[in-house]
């Protein structure tokens, strides 16, 4: 297979000025600065996933999208694997999903990462403030290190590849 | 027994509207409104600000156009510092101001309107948006996406954000452009040639089609209201305003941003938030009139490119006169695009580019100023006045979308009367209702900027005009 410049492209969604949905942008800094050094790992944070991100999915070998999560345990940290998929298509104009994302990188572009992972922290508050909340505070160190370990998954050639 | 019928939320729209669709005992439409559900109060909450926070300030009014914002109030600041910014600076803005244009227009054809376009206004409502455009025509899909990205990452090289970037400051902009970045989108440009000449084309292809649409989509003669240089050519950033009536016969010329308020009036109606501007010698809604691409192309004798100067004359030839239909902002939306793209390329191409003399520095020399540029849907206005420490004890701002209020909501009337008969009608009838709202790609967040205009206050009339129920908030 042709090497793509973007092993991994790590992609993270939120807003600072929303309390703990600025958590998906802190761990994006905090990945700017730890892979620093490794030019396959690329980083973007955004305040909203938009459809002009597919271009850059489809050209990476795999993806981790960052988030927080307002459904789940608040400080809770998961990583889950995510395939395309269709999620609300009718609001889809402003913001996107991951799996919305995948889908539209195969369909424009006939593309996809060959891994594709979310990490989501559960949040507490997205109230109208920075910081974090206590819950997202004492959950960032176990975020760093899924971070951390899904980098390594990611980058890890798989048997196939 | 009459009814309403209720569209709520009008979707694939930038923000939050509602129409409301009255009947009468026949079935037949009485009378149609488009709501703006939504307040924000920018206006008001700028009262003790320095006078140089407003660029930053206001262009968080909105995520789709808020470089058109920082430029009106960045002109509005400058002439209370009563300045001329450097040549290069002024360039630097109107480059800016093009890419947003381009993003927000194909943001608006491509992810708003083509589903309806490419697709049918009778298509699968569960199929009818981005998703669906991508999967019947993906090489459309992938020039839309494409076109969107090329102005937005011109706006985060030149801003270093691809949303509320801060660097278009009062006196000019923060920084000089880099001859990299400068190299960097003279690259994107014939990617962005190909995909704007693709949906010509493709829009062509199919507009015909919609004759019966064309006909009812706020189809009306009226005034046209545009940004022109005095060569006549379209402009986006500087020059004055041009009023034309409904025969293209100029009206009033040379309408600067200080004279804007002696000739623009602003009305209000008890149901909406958003105000209606109206030219003050004809009186509301009598002076109602149109802004945004339909009427900077009615407006232009010329683009002052050669490809969006061909397509201009194309575009003249749909109609004698100024191209009444709303429906066709479609069209000049795509030449607006095409124009920002060879205006772009025009700009890198001057040396004077790279000059790193991009900002005049003054005080407060006035009390009062006021600025005013194109916004991708229309003219905006800002005016501010301030106290001799230059903080802001008013500002009044005139956005595009309240311009074009009385237009949106005589199409809605035109077509919902147009469609509904006898009170029956499908989902279809509905989004083509929308549709027209469309055409005209409103900013609601952008338009309701005042806050204590009205109570929002919802009324149920029967066919004697009895209030039957009322809803205050």
């Amino acid at each position: 297979m042709t090497e793509s410049a973007t092993r991994c492209l790590i992609l993270a969604c939120g807003n600072t000025l929303r309390e703990d949905d600025g958590v998906g942008p802190w761990l994006a800094a905090w990945a700017q600065e730890r892979f620093l050094s490794d030019p396959s790992v690329r980083v973007l944070s955004r305040q909203q996933w938009t459809p002009e991100l597919s271009e850059e999915i489809a050209a990476a070998d795999s993806v981790l999208f960052i988030d927080c999560a307002i459904d789940a345990d608040p400080g809770s940290v998961h990583l889950t694997s995510v395939e395309p998929g269709d999620e609300s298509p009718a609001l889809a104009t402003h913001h996107l999903g991951p799996a919305q994302l995948l889908s539209l990188s195969q369909e424009l572009y006939g593309s996809l990462p060959t891994s594709a992972l979310q990490l989501t922290i559960g949040a507490a508050s997205i109230d109208l403030r920075e910081g974090f909340s206590p819950a997202v505070n004492a959950a960032l160190p176990d975020a760093r290190a899924s971070l951390e370990l899904a980098v390594v998954r990611l980058l890890t050639p798989t048997p196939n590849q | 027994m009459t009814q309403t019928i209720t569209i709520d939320p009008v979707t694939r729209l930038e923000g939050h509207g509602k129409i409301t669709i009255h009947l009468n005992d026949q079935g037949e439409v009485e009378n149609a409104n488009f709501h703006v559900t939504q307040v924000r109060g920018f206006e008001r909450f700028a009262q003790g600000r320095p006078f140089y926070e407003m660029p930053s300030l206001m262009a968080r009014i909105c995520g789709i156009c808020p470089v058109s914002h920082l430029i009106a109030s960045a002109k509005a600041c400058e002439s209370i510092m009563s300045v001329r910014i450097p040549h290069t600076a002024a360039q630097l803005r109107r480059m800016l101001n093009l890419a947003q244009t381009v993003q927000s227009h194909a943001l608006s054809f491509f992810y708003l309107s083509s589903p309806d376009l490419l697709l049918g206004m009778e298509s699968d409502p569960a199929a009818r948006h981005i998703f669906g455009v991508v999967a019947a025509k993906p090489e459309l899909g992938r020039a839309g996406v494409r076109l969107r990205r090329f102005g937005q990452h011109i706006i985060e090289l030149l801003g270093n954000k691809r949303i509320h970037p801060g660097w278009v400051v009062p006196g000019g902009v923060t920084e000089p452009l880099a001859s990299a970045k400068r190299d960097e989108i003279l690259a994107m440009i014939p990617q962005a040639y190909t995909d704007i000449k693709l949906a010509l084309t493709a829009y062509k292809h199919i507009a015909e089609s919609f004759r019966p649409e064309i006909e009812v989509f706020a189809n009306f003669p009226s005034l046209y209201l545009g940004l022109i240089n005095e060569d006549e050519t379209v402009e986006f950033t500087d020059g004055a305003l041009r009023l034309i009536d409904a025969k293209g016969e100029i009206i009033e010329d040379g309408i600067t941003a200080a004279r804007f308020n002696e000739v623009i009036g602003e009305a209000v109606e008890p149901y909406s938030y958003t105000k209606f501007a109206y030219y003050k010698p004809l009186g509301y809604p009598a002076g109602s009139y149109r802004v945004g691409p339909l009427a900077r192309l009615n407006i232009a004798k010329t683009m002052g490119t050669p490809l969006a100067d061909w397509e201009l004359g194309q575009f003249k030839q749909l109609a004698i006169g100024p191209v009444e239909s709303s429906f066709y902002y479609h069209h000049a939306r795509l030449i607006d695009i095409l124009y920002g793209i060879e205006k772009i390329e025009e700009i890198l191409s001057d040396p004077r580019i790279l000059d790193t003399h991009v900002r005049a520095t003054a005080g407060v020399n006035r009390l009062e100023g006021s600025g005013q540029a194109e916004a991708p849907r229309g003219t905006l206005n800002h005016h501010y006045k301030v106290d001799e420490n230059g903080l802001i004890t008013w500002a009044n701002l005139v956005i595009a979308t309240g311009q074009n209020n009385n237009a949106m909501n005589v199409g809605v009337l035109q077509a919902a009367k147009h469609y509904i008969k006898a009170g029956k009608f499908t989902e279809g009838i509905l989004n083509r209702v929308e549709a027209v709202v469309r055409t005209f790609d409103p900013c609601l967040s952008c338009s309701t900027h005042a806050l204590g205009q009205m109570p929002l206050v919802l009324t149920l009339l029967n066919a004697d005009g009895e209030q039957v129920d009322q809803v205050v908030r």
